[in-house]
């Protein structure tokens, strides 16, 4: 039985893959994508992997599919021709095409001939687990075994803000074109369940997440949701000048985490090493509040956001 | 099998079938408002059972406070979801139909 | 019982593919809509019930962000209709994005 729906989940993912990339219209393929973000989630749960699924099911199921549905926006308000998909075929798409193919299932078959044991890294994380602050160990391999590469992760995030704000053109609020729909009483009454539930949801997957799937990305994606909710139905606007809490809300987890570490260094203790649980929870918090922020500020593609007139 | 599992294996028999009528009206209904009404409130119905049932099998308060909350978001949000897209159905077309069966 | 669970689920996914014919079919962007919201329902109750199933009290947590999140692709989806007749936003030449320092 197991084996029916994990080949029907996988059927799925080829079959939703395919029409995403070779949808007729653009809208289409808009929607199969998200659609394939939920089965990829089933498929983490399957995998037992409930924290890429919580991931998956943040980022892909919710801030993916308002993403790429604002950018079918913006093309179609440049005109019809902008939204015709679909690249020119080339001669060099079938050669190319098979080369990935046998690339793919040399892999797979190396992969199967593998045996089934836990590689070297996760037998020593397995093995240090028990003496650790946190019981989750993906919380401990994120922050406490490979915190380096988080802290670069943070790092990443706020030179990924600091490029679009680069490459986008002077937007305004006009360029939104906010739909009168969104001032009925009903979205009110969405917006105000789901944006207090969501700051409980965030600061609850953050707590859990020391101890069960969770954590400050899942967190953070959740509020980012909530703030993407926000400016799509007007209640925030964009600003062509970032306020302070822009600012500091994009750099506080790097401001944080690279704070701690050099602290824990000048006392000799070793850079970016933890000395309790309530570090992991100081980090986390910052983090969330950053991925929240540079995810907001994304979506809403303005260097600052303000409160909206109210409908 | 006990009691409980026999009465969740109902509900769920139960919630699967209203889960079913949600799809075949989507696919079968003639027109895109009588589809997005059979898919929400059957969807509704059968997302209730399935909660039910699955608060019965877990046999935890705390779960089957969670499994309350998430239904009633379901309710909220595939009531505000329909309202929305049945308002904008009611818009001139955005993009002209796409014929079915395209390459 | 959990080969029951398991086959509710399997149950499940068949409905999800019978959707993704209306998302193919259209005719219009509001058909393929109502389909993403019969996946996300479907979804939900696919992971409570692999929940139980697989023993993962978190997977329960994935099904309360699946339902927090629902709404936002309707919103975001509602947009679309309005901007037909909208003209193209006439770039400002030479504005400053307003980053001061």
């Amino acid at each position: 039985m197991s084996l029916a729906l994990d080949g029907l989940l996988a059927i799925a993912l080829v079959v939703l893959a395919l029409q995403v990339v070779t949808g007729a219209s653009l809208f289409r393929s808009i929607v199969m994508f998200v659609v394939f973000g939920l089965v990829m989630a089933l498929a983490w749960a399957r995998l037992r992997a409930p924290n890429l699924a919580l991931a998956e099911a943040a980022i892909g199921a919710g801030i993916s599919g308002a993403l790429l549905m604002l950018g079918y926006r913006r093309l179609r308000a440049a005109g019809p021709e902008a939204t015709r998909p679909g690249p020119r075929s080339s001669r060099l798409a079938a050669p190319l095409s098979l080369l990935v193919a046998g690339l793919v299932a040399s892999l797979g078959w190396t992969a199967l001939g593998l045996p089934e044991a836990l590689g070297a890294a996760g037998a020593a994380v397995v093995a240090a687990m028990p003496s650790q602050a946190v019981a989750n160990p993906v919380t401990a391999v994120l922050l406490v075994f490979r915190g380096y590469d988080t802290l670069l992760e943070l790092a990443v995030l706020l030179v990924a803000l600091a490029g679009a704000r680069a490459v986008e053109g002077p937007a305004g609020p006009a360029d939104l074109a906010i739909p009168t729909m969104t001032g009925l009483p009903i979205v009110g009454a969405l917006l105000a369940a789901l944006v207090p539930l969501s700051v409980l949801v965030a600061g609850y997957l953050l707590h859990a997440g020391g101890n069960a799937p969770g954590g400050a990305f899942q967190g953070g994606a959740v509020l980012a949701a909530a703030g993407v909710l926000l400016v799509l139905t007007g209640r925030l606007v964009p600003h062509p000048v970032p306020g302070p809490v822009e600012r500091w809300g994009a750099v506080l987890g790097l401001l944080v985490f690279s704070a701690l570490g050099l602290v824990m260094l000048a006392r000799g203790q070793g850079m970016l090493s933890m000395p309790g649980a309530w570090s992991i929870y100081l980090v986390e918090s910052a983090m969330l509040v950053s991925i929240a922020t540079t995810l907001v500020l994304l979506l809403g593609a303005a260097p600052g956001l303000r409160r909206g007139p109210l409908p | 099998m006990n009691f409980i599992q026999v009465a969740a294996t109902i509900l769920l028999v139960l919630g699967g079938f209203f889960y079913f009528a949600g799809t075949v009206g989507l696919l079968r209904f003639p027109d895109v408002h009588s589809r997005l009404h059979a898919l929400t409130k059957a969807d509704n119905l059968g997302l209730g059972l399935v909660c039910l049932a699955m608060a019965l099998l877990g046999g935890s308060w705390r779960g089957a406070a969670m499994l309350l909350v998430i239904w009633l978001l379901g309710l909220l949000a595939a009531s505000v979801s329909c309202h929305l897209v049945a308002q904008a159905a009611l818009e001139p077309a955005a993009e002209p139909p796409t014929p079915r069966g395209d390459p | 019982m959990n080969l029951l669970l398991e086959g509710f689920a399997l149950f499940l996914l068949l409905n999800l593919g019978a959707g993704m014919i209306r998302v193919w079919r259209g005719p219009s962007p509001a058909d393929r809509m109502s389909a993403a919201l019969l996946f996300g329902s479907t979804t939900v109750a696919m992971l409570l019930v692999l929940a139980e199933a697989t023993g993962q009290p978190a997977l329960a947590d994935v099904a309360l962000l699946f339902v927090m999140l629902a709404a936002i692709l309707s919103v975001a989806f509602v947009g679309l209709a309005r901007t037909l007749g909208a003209p193209p936003p006439t770039p400002t030449p030479g504005k400053s994005s307003g980053k001061p320092g």
